[in-house]
C-alpha cells in the first residue's frame, strides 16, 4: 500500500488512503472514528441504511492487520457508534478480534460516543500518553502534540472550476485530526468554526485522501 | 356523437350566467356533459380559451344541485400548480357567486394554513381544488375512507403534464385509492390537444371511457423575428437581437418573454433593463424565486399592471392572463407541444389567433424555429410516451397506505396494478418493496427489533404501522420533486428564493451575480443563509441551475432533418443562413431525410468526427460517452466529446477509421452498464429514489439537514449497497429511472438499429460549415471560467471562423 509520509512532532507517520496513520518507529497503529454499528443505530429511528458498515469497517482493521502486523493498535475514540452497536458484531467477528488481541494491544481511547460502553479485550482510556504525543478523541490543554479524531475533517477543493469535498489527515505544529475510518461517516469542512477553533486557519498540513494514494496539498 | 338534438345544457343551473355572459355552449362541453351524466369516465382534449375548466365543472355543478344541500366531499379537481389552483378558485367563483348556488369550495395546497386545513377535515367543502401531494397526504390520514367515501367526481386538469413523470405515478396510485374508497366515482381529465389520445384515454378512464375532443381552426400566427443582426454561430443568449426584442415589446400591450433556463431568464431581464430607455416596467418569473416575488408578478400580469414579463416554464401552464398580446420564444422551442403550450398564453380568445415571434438563437435553432413552424401549421404535435411507473413511488404510497391504518397487502396489489403506470408491477418488486419500507428490504437481517411497519401475527398479510410518530416522517417526504441542494439567499432580512448549493460553492466573497434581477454580492454563508448585499458591479456570474435541460423531440428533430434537405426552401432565409447551408453542401454534404451524416476532418494535430443525429441531448451525451469507449477499444486515443441536441462531436489523437464498424447497436449493449457506473447519472437518481421512498428523509423538525448532507448520505449508501448488495430494488429502480429518463435509451435503441446502413461518411480537408457550432461549444465547455471573457471567445470564434473559410459570408 502506498503511504504518505507527514512529519509531525519530528517523528515520522505514514498516512494510508484506507484512512489509518502509522508510526513505524513504535510499530503503532492508529485509527479513529470508526463509528461501528453507525447503521443499527439510525435503525432506531427508522432510518434504514444497508447494515454492512460494521463488517466492512472490521476486515478493513483486519486487512491492515495482517498487513502491519502492529504492536499497539490505538483508536482515537468514537469506536461504536452508540450502546446498540454492537449487536451489529456478529460471534465470528468477536473470536477474529480476540486472535488479532493475542499479538496487538487495542488500546481503545474513548470518545463522545462510546464513552461508557466496554468491550472485551480492549484497553480503555480517556487519553493515553507515549514520550511527548498525547492521544485524544478531542484536544486538550497540553503542552504535548497531540494526535486525535472528533472531527471527521474534510477538505473542500476548488479546481478549474468544479468544487470536490475530500477526507483529510489535517495537523498543525501540535495538533493532528484524523479522518474517520468508518464507512457510513460524513465529514466536516476544515474552514468550517468547528475545526479552525481548534486548528486555527494558518499554516496547516492538509492530506486529501485519494482512492489508492493520500495527496499533500 | 348527435348534438342537434336539443341542447340539454339550456337547462342546466350555469345557462343563465352563460346568456347574461353574452356566452354559448360549446359543442364539445354538450359532449362531455353527456357522456359523463351516463356515466363515462372522460378525456377532454380542447385549446385554450375554449372554456376548458367550466367543462370539468358542468357535471358536479349540476348534479350537486340537484341533490339539493349535499354534505361532504363531491368533486375533487387536481392542478398541477399551486398558482393555477388558486386561478381556478377564482374562475368557479364568478358563476358560483353571481347565481347564488348553494354550493360550497375550497383550495388546499402546501401554502393553505393548518388552520385551515384542519377546518376542512372536519367540514369538507363540496368542491376542493388541489394539487396531486396534497391528495397523497389527505389519503395517508386515518379518516381518509370517511372523507372520500361520498365523492362523485374527480377532475385531473392539464392531464398532458401528468402522463410520463412520476408525479404522474403517485397521482395515478391516488386516483386508485379514491375509486377503492368510493367505487361510483367518475373521472375526468382536462387536456391540451395531443397527439396520442388514446394513451391519455388509457391512463385515465376505466368505465366506458370516452374522448371528446375540440381542435382549434384559428391557428397561431407564429413568426421568426427579423434582425439586422447575424444570428450567432453557438450560445444560447440572444444577446445579438435584444434591442429588435425591446422593439417588440414596445409595440405590445403585454408580452411575455419564456426563455428555456433560469439562467436565460436571469441573462435577458438584465440586458433589457440596460437598455430600457422607456422605462417600461419588466418583471422575471423563475421556479427559483421566492414564493411572495413569484405571486406579486402573477398578479400584476393579471392585472395588466407590467409591461412583459420574463418567464421559464414556470408562468407555461394554464393561467389565465387575458391581457398578453404576444409571446416571445427565446431559444429553441425544442418540441411542438411545448412552444403550442407556451404560444396558447397570448390571447385567451378562440377567434383571434395567438401571436408569438420566435428568437433562435443561434443557426441550428433557426432552422429549428422555423420546421416547428411548419409543424404547428400541420398540426403535428409531439407524441407524449407514456412510461411504466418507478419503484420509489410506489414504496411511498405503501407507507402512506400504512399510515392511514393497517392493510392487507393483497387488496393493496390489486389495488396497485389497476393503475395504468403499474400494470406490469411484479407480485415480487411489490413485495421487496414492502420490505423497503419495514426495514430496508436487505438481505443481511439486522433490523430485526427496529420495524417500520409488521404483520400481525394472526394474518400474515395484514401489515400495521409500528408507531404513530412515523406518520410524521412520511408527511415530511411526501412528493416525487427533488430539488438540488438549495441554500435561501437573504438581502437584508429579505428572503429573495434558493439558489443551487454548487453555485455558491464556487463564489468567493465579494464576488457578484445576478439574481432576481438584480446584481448582488455575496457576503457570507451561514447556517444554510447566503447573505448578500446590493451591487453596482457590471461583471457578474449567472446562477446555473441544472434542471430544465429538454432534449429535441423526436417529432421535431424528424422534422428538422427533413427541413434541412429541403434546399429549394433557402432562398427565403435569412442571407447568412442560406450561404450556411450552400456551402455546407459544397464542401460537405446536406444528409437527406433518414440518412446520418458522420464529417471527418483534422485540425492542429487533432482528429475529429462529428456524427450530425439529431438524436436530442439526452441521447447524444450517452451516445458521446459509448462512443469514447469504443474509440478506445480501437485505440484511437480519444481526448474527448461534447454532444448538443443535434450532433456529438468527438476528437482524438488518431485518425478513427472504423467509424462504421463501431458505430451500431452492439456499441449500446456492450458499453451502456459501464457507462451508467462511470458516469454519476445512477448516482444521482439513487439519492431521488432514497428520498421519494423514504429510505432517507428530506428532513425533520429539529434536525434540519443541509442538502449538502442528505447528497453526502444518499451516495454513502449507493457506494456500500452497491458494493454488498448490488441486487437491492432501489439500485435496481435507479437503474430503470437511468435507462427511463436520463438517457433517453428507447430513443438511441431505435437510432442505431438501423444506423449503420444510412451513414454517410465524408473525409474533409478541413472543418466543415455545419460543424462550426458544435466545434465552438467544445471550446466553451473547456475554457475555464476566468477565460470565458467575451474578447476571448470572439478571437476563438474568428479563428475557427478563418479555418471553415466561411469568415466572409458575414
Amino acid at each position: 500500500m502506498y503511504y504518505q509520509l507527514i512529519n509531525f512532532g519530528n517523528e515520522e507517520f505514514h498516512a494510508y488512503p484506507n484512512k489509518s496513520l502509522y508510526w513505524k518507529r513504535l510499530n503503532t497503529l492508529i485509527v479513529s472514528d470508526l463509528h461501528i454499528g453507525k447503521s443499527i443505530s439510525y435503525a432506531k429511528n427508522k432510518q434504514f441504511l444497508p447494515p454492512y458498515d460494521t463488517k466492512e469497517i472490521l476486515n478493513k482493521i483486519f486487512v491492515s492487520l495482517d498487513k502491519i502486523k502492529p504492536s499497539n493498535l490505538i483508536i482515537v475514540g468514537d469506536l461504536l457508534h452508540d450502546v446498540f452497536s454492537t449487536l451489529s458484531i456478529k460471534d465470528q467477528d468477536y473470536k477474529n478480534l480476540s486472535q488479532y488481541m493475542k499479538n496487538t494491544d487495542f488500546i481503545w481511547i474513548k470518545g463522545n460516543h462510546d464513552k461508557n460502553i466496554r468491550m472485551e479485550g480492549f484497553k480503555n482510556f480517556t487519553n493515553y500518553k507515549i514520550e511527548k504525543f498525547l492521544f485524544t478523541h478531542i484536544p486538550v490543554e497540553t503542552s504535548l502534540f497531540q494526535i486525535c479524531g472528533h472531527y471527521h475533517p474534510k477538505v473542500k477543493i476548488v479546481h478549474r472550476g468544479k468544487t470536490i469535498f475530500k477526507t483529510s489527515f489535517v495537523h498543525n505544529e501540535k495538533i493532528f485530526i484524523l479522518p474517520s475510518f468508518g464507512i457510513l461517516t460524513g465529514g466536516l469542512d476544515i474552514n468550517s468554526k468547528e475545526i479552525s477553533d481548534v486548528l486555527g486557519k494558518k499554516n496547516l498540513n492538509i492530506y486529501p485522501v485519494g482512492q489508492d494514494k493520500v495527496y499533500k496539498l | 356523437m348527435n348534438i342537434n338534438k336539443s341542447n340539454p345544457l339550456l337547462l342546466h343551473p350555469l345557462n343563465k350566467w352563460m346568456k347574461k355572459k353574452k356566452w354559448s355552449w360549446f359543442p364539445h362541453q354538450i359532449e362531455t356533459f353527456h357522456h359523463v351524466r351516463t356515466g363515462s369516465d372522460v378525456v377532454v382534449f380542447a385549446p385554450t380559451g375554449a372554456g376548458k375548466t367550466l367543462t370539468g365543472f358542468i357535471n358536479p355543478i349540476d348534479d350537486l344541485i340537484k341533490l339539493k344541500k349535499f354534505k361532504g366531499l363531491h368533486t375533487l379537481y387536481i392542478s398541477p400548480l399551486k398558482s393555477l389552483a388558486n386561478d381556478i378558485v377564482r374562475n368557479l367563483e364568478k358563476p358560483i357567486k353571481e347565481l347564488d348556488l348553494n354550493i360550497s369550495f375550497q383550495v388546499r395546497t402546501g401554502d393553505t394554513t393548518p388552520y385551515k386545513k384542519q377546518k376542512q377535515k372536519q367540514k369538507p367543502p363540496n368542491i376542493l381544488i388541489t394539487t396531486p401531494e396534497s391528495l397523497a397526504l389527505l389519503n395517508s390520514y386515518e379518516n381518509a375512507k370517511e372523507f372520500f367515501f361520498n365523492l362523485k367526481y374527480i377532475i385531473i386538469d392539464e392531464i398532458h403534464t401528468f402522463l410520463d413523470n412520476k408525479r404522474a405515478d403517485l397521482l395515478s396510485l391516488n386516483i386508485e385509492r379514491l375509486q377503492t374508497f368510493s367505487p361510483n366515482l367518475q373521472r375526468i381529465g382536462l387536456s391540451a390537444t395531443l397527439k396520442n389520445k388514446q394513451d391519455a384515454k388509457k391512463w385515465l378512464c376505466r368505465k366506458k371511457p370516452k374522448i371528446v375532443s375540440y381542435e382549434n381552426s384559428v391557428l397561431p400566427k407564429i413568426k421568426i423575428l427579423e434582425s439586422k443582426e447575424r444570428i450567432p454561430w453557438s450560445g444560447h443568449m440572444a444577446t445579438y437581437s435584444i434591442n429588435e426584442i425591446y422593439k417588440e415589446i414596445i409595440k405590445s400591450k403585454l408580452t411575455i418573454i419564456f426563455v428555456n433556463t433560469r439562467a436565460q431568464a436571469e441573462y435577458m431581464f438584465k440586458n433589457l433593463w440596460l437598455i430600457n430607455k422607456k422605462k417600461l416596467k419588466i418583471a422575471v418569473h423563475h421556479g427559483s424565486l421566492e414564493k411572495n416575488l413569484r405571486l406579486k408578478v402573477e398578479n400584476n400580469l393579471s392585472k395588466g399592471l407590467v409591461d412583459c414579463v420574463v418567464a421559464t416554464s414556470s408562468l407555461e401552464l394554464g393561467l389565465d392572463y387575458g391581457d398578453v398580446e404576444k409571446i416571445i420564444q427565446v431559444g429553441a422551442p425544442k418540441g411542438i407541444n411545448r412552444l403550442l403550450q407556451r404560444v396558447g398564453r397570448s390571447n385567451h380568445n378562440l377567434n383571434t389567433p395567438s401571436k408569438a415571434i420566435l428568437v433562435p438563437t443561434n443557426r441550428f435553432e433557426f432552422i429549428e424555429a422555423k420546421a416547428a413552424i411548419e409543424e404547428i401549421k400541420k398540426n403535428n404535435l409531439d407524441k407524449i410516451d407514456l412510461k411504466e411507473g418507478s419503484f420509489d413511488v410506489v414504496a411511498q404510497h405503501i407507507f402512506a397506505t400504512a399510515c392511514a391504518g393497517q392493510f392487507d397487502i393483497n387488496d393493496l396489489y390489486k389495488e396497485i396494478i389497476k393503475a395504468y403506470p403499474y400494470k406490469k408491477l411484479k407480485l415480487n418488486d411489490f413485495k421487496q418493496l414492502i420490505n423497503l419500507i419495514q426495514d430496508g428490504g436487505y438481505v443481511l437481517k439486522n433490523y430485526d427489533q427496529f420495524k417500520r411497519i409488521f404483520q400481525l401475527r394472526e394474518n400474515k398479510n395484514i401489515y400495521k404501522l409500528v408507531n404513530r410518530r412515523e406518520t410524521r416522517k412520511y408527511r415530511m417526504n411526501v412528493g416525487t420533486i427533488i430539488e438540488n441542494p438549495m441554500l435561501k439567499i437573504k438581502l437584508g432580512t429579505k428572503t429573495l428564493g434558493n439558489i443551487e448549493e454548487v453555485f455558491i460553492q464556487n463564489l468567493s466573497q465579494g464576488d457578484s451575480f445576478i439574481f432576481a434581477g438584480q446584481v448582488l454580492e455575496f457576503q457570507s454563508m451561514k447556517n444554510n443563509l447566503v447573505q448578500v448585499k446590493r451591487s453596482k458591479s457590471l461583471v457578474s456570474k449567472i446562477p446555473s441551475y441544472s434542471g430544465g435541460r429538454m432534449p429535441l423531440s423526436t417529432n421535431l428533430a424528424n422534422s428538422v432533418r427533413a427541413l434541412l434537405a429541403k434546399s429549394n426552401m433557402w432562398d427565403s432565409y435569412p442571407e447568412q443562413i442560406t450561404e450556411w447551408l450552400k456551402r455546407q453542401k459544397n464542401i460537405s454534404k446536406i444528409p437527406k431525410k433518414d440518412e446520418y451524416l458522420v464529417e471527418q476532418f483534422p485540425r492542429k494535430k487533432i482528429f475529429y468526427t462529428v456524427i450530425y443525429t439529431f438524436a436530442g441531448w439526452h441521447a447524444n451525451q450517452t451516445l458521446g460517452f459509448l462512443l469514447l469507449r469504443g474509440f478506445k477499444e480501437f485505440n484511437y486515443k480519444p481526448l474527448g466529446f461534447v454532444a448538443n441536441d443535434y450532433a456529438i462531436v468527438l476528437w482524438s489523437l488518431k485518425e478513427v477509421k472504423e467509424i462504421k464498424t463501431i458505430l451500431n447497436l452492439g456499441l449500446l449493449d456492450k458499453h451502456l452498464d459501464n457507462y451508467l457506473e462511470e458516469t454519476s447519472i445512477v448516482k444521482r437518481l439513487f439519492r431521488d429514489n432514497a428520498i421519494i421512498s423514504c429510505l432517507i428523509e428530506r428532513r425533520l423538525p429539529g434536525m434540519e439537514k443541509t442538502g449538502k448532507q442528505v447528497l453526502f448520505s444518499s451516495d454513502l449508501i449507493y457506494t456500500v449497497l452497491k458494493k454488498n448488495e448490488p441486487d437491492h430494488i432501489l439500485l435496481k429502480s435507479s437503474y430503470e429511472d437511468a435507462k427511463k429518463n436520463m438517457i433517453d435509451y428507447d430513443r438511441l435503441r431505435e437510432i442505431l438499429k438501423k444506423i449503420d446502413k444510412k451513414i454517410i461518411l465524408k473525409k474533409l480537408t478541413s472543418i466543415s460549415p455545419l460543424a462550426v457550432p458544435i466545434i465552438l461549444e467544445i471550446n466553451r465547455e473547456n475554457l475555464s471560467k476566468k477565460e470565458t471573457d467575451e474578447y476571448i471567445l470572439e478571437d476563438l470564434e474568428n479563428e475557427i471562423l478563418k479555418e471553415a473559410n466561411v469568415l466572409s459570408i458575414n
